[in-house]
């Protein structure tokens, strides 16, 4: 479970991107957080990743608070977010398992976990074929599917998607949000940070408004406001 | 596990060194530049030290008597002088054995031959020769000796050009160590600023990789350790590739420094041999402080973990 209760994060000399923001996400659940630019949704994300810290109030990942989290602490939070963004930030010249595998051998995992579990993450990403391709191989839809499988590696306890689709077109992003909902379905919960009304809407999934820093809206089977 | 990461963490320190090989190559030359100047700095120290030994033995203080002196006034001399601190010895050389040592030594000069039969008697004087426990010693004695005015059988002394000698090679000596070190100084400050910017330039270039590290969990440690262990395969790499350099430079200086010294008075590589653990283990000691310090200093600023 998920709490943002009454946090804030304020910015010199007086900017607000949090304010007052209260969020209750449960396990399994797949949210989307929408909001226009400036909003405060990437701030949400920087603070549930432990890159920022709350000016005020409290933030819970199940029964660790992580409001204050020390910085030494902050990998292995890390270890149970998976995140994916805009840009697919692989490594060009490593291939799509050397990507994958460099996630696991910085974390210390030793070769023999590495060589069986990369394979079986790219079969449930559906790229189990092209594990030796460079990533300038694949398409674009592809290559945000390996920083899908990079992210699963962990198995973290949540997914934390900002702006997926955001650099793909709609059928690559159908594909997607088809694969996030299959995580989803294995128990993983699912934040959806994104302006794509269209996947919004086509989900019919909690829907989470943000406006100036606060929930403006928060529906269970909801749509795209804005 | 922790011998797993220290292992990559090497593999990841060598990709980094070859990912930026011209620039690793610049820093290990800046490196290798300054290892040179200290090593010159310690062969000119050993040379000087061995001009000194050298001189010491050669230069005596001498006090020529009156060709006539009792040879008890000279004996009451001789005692005095024996008992000046800093003293080692004092010969007395005789008229005999001057003139001897005085042929013996222009042997092949005619005209000096040729002199000393034309004056048909021995012009030398009876001397003392007077040696110091020690170079340092010498301004101290000679002050003492001249303070014997008393002693009447004390026709001249020969000592002046002993002292502008020897002040001289202080002061050379002096100098050479101030410009090695003015120059070993240059040489690590560069050195300082070219491992700063080489791990300044080796973060940026591994800009998406760390982005990476950090998303998917990777400690802090991990993340900083390959640029240390960088710092450290230069500091090691300098002062292996130093030692290749400066042996060979060794071969080539002692021959020009054999015709100078005497083998037992001065051997470069002997000295650089015995002592090679001290002064090449201490030169990566200090390259590795240096180079861990730059680096510290490059991540402290460029990396943000």
């Amino acid at each position: 479970m998920i709490i943002f209760e009454n946090v804030s994060k304020h910015y010199p000399p007086n900017i607000k991107a949090l304010d007052n923001f209260n969020i209750e996400i449960k396990p399994g659940e797949f949210v989307s957080i929408v909001g226009q630019s400036g909003t405060g949704k990437t701030t949400m994300v920087k603070l549930l990743i432990g890159e920022e810290r709350a000016t005020k109030g409290r933030i819970m990942l199940g029964d660790w608070d992580i409001t204050n989290i020390k910085q030494r602490e902050v990998p292995y939070l890390r270890r149970q977010i998976g995140v994916i963004f805009q840009d697919f930030k692989l490594l060009p010249q490593k291939t799509l398992f050397e990507n994958v595998a460099f996630a696991m051998q910085v974390c210390g995992e030793p070769p023999s976990q590495i060589s069986a579990k990369v394979p079986q993450i790219f079969k449930l990403v559906g790229l189990e074929k092209k594990m030796d391709r460079y990533p300038n191989e694949i398409s674009g839809g592809e290559q945000q599917r390996v920083v899908i499988a990079r992210s699963l590696i962990h198995h973290p306890k949540i997914l934390l998607a900002d702006e997926p689709t955001g650099n793909l077109d709609s059928i690559n992003a159908a594909d997607i949000i088809n694969l996030l909902e299959k995580i989803n379905k294995f128990g993983t919960i699912v934040i959806l940070v994104t302006h794509n009304k269209e996947v919004v809407n086509s989900l019919r999934r909690r829907v989470v408004t943000i406006d100036a820093g606060r929930v403006i809206s928060d529906q269970k089977i909801g749509k795209y406001i804005l | 596990m922790i011998i797993l990461s220290f292992w990559r963490v090497i593999k990841f320190s060598l990709q980094d060194f070859f990912r930026n090989f011209w620039l690793s190559l610049v820093t290990v030359t800046i490196l290798i530049l300054s290892l040179f100047s200290i090593n010159f700095l310690i062969t000119a120290g050993v040379i000087s030290q061995a001009a000194v030994g050298a001189v010491e033995k050669k230069i005596d203080l001498s006090l020529y008597l009156a060709p006539d002196a009792a040879e008890e006034d000279v004996s009451v001399l001789k005692n005095e002088i024996t008992g000046i601190a800093g003293v080692e010895e004092v010969e007395y050389i005789s008229k005999a054995q001057a003139l001897e040592t005085f042929q013996a030594k222009h042997k092949d000069e005619k005209s000096v031959q040729e002199a000393l039969r034309e004056i048909g008697k021995n012009p030398l004087n009876p001397s003392l020769v007077v040696r110091t426990k020690a170079l340092a010693d010498y301004n101290g004695v000679i002050d003492s000796l001249d303070k014997l005015s008393k002693h009447t059988i004390i026709e001249s002394k020969n000592f002046d050009d002993h002292k502008i000698l020897l002040a001289s090679m202080n002061i050379i000596t002096a100098k050479t160590r101030q410009v090695g070190f003015f120059v070993s100084f240059i040489f690590v400050a560069i050195t300082i600023l070219v491992v700063f910017n080489a791990v300044r330039i080796a973060i940026y270039t591994h800009k998406k990789e760390i982005r990476i590290m950090k998303l998917v969990g990777a400690s802090d440690w991990f993340i900083r350790a390959p640029f240390l262990a960088e710092a450290a395969w230069y500091a090691f790499l300098g002062v292996v590739l130093i030692i290749a350099i400066f042996y060979p430079f060794l071969h080539l200086l002692q021959p020009y420094l054999a015709t100078l010294f005497n083998a037992t008075e001065l051997n470069l590589i002997g000295y650089f041999n015995s002592n090679f653990i001290r002064i090449f283990g201490l030169e990566f000691l200090g390259a590795f402080f240096i180079n861990i310090t730059a680096s510290l200093w490059a991540m402290r600023n460029y990396l943000k973990v």
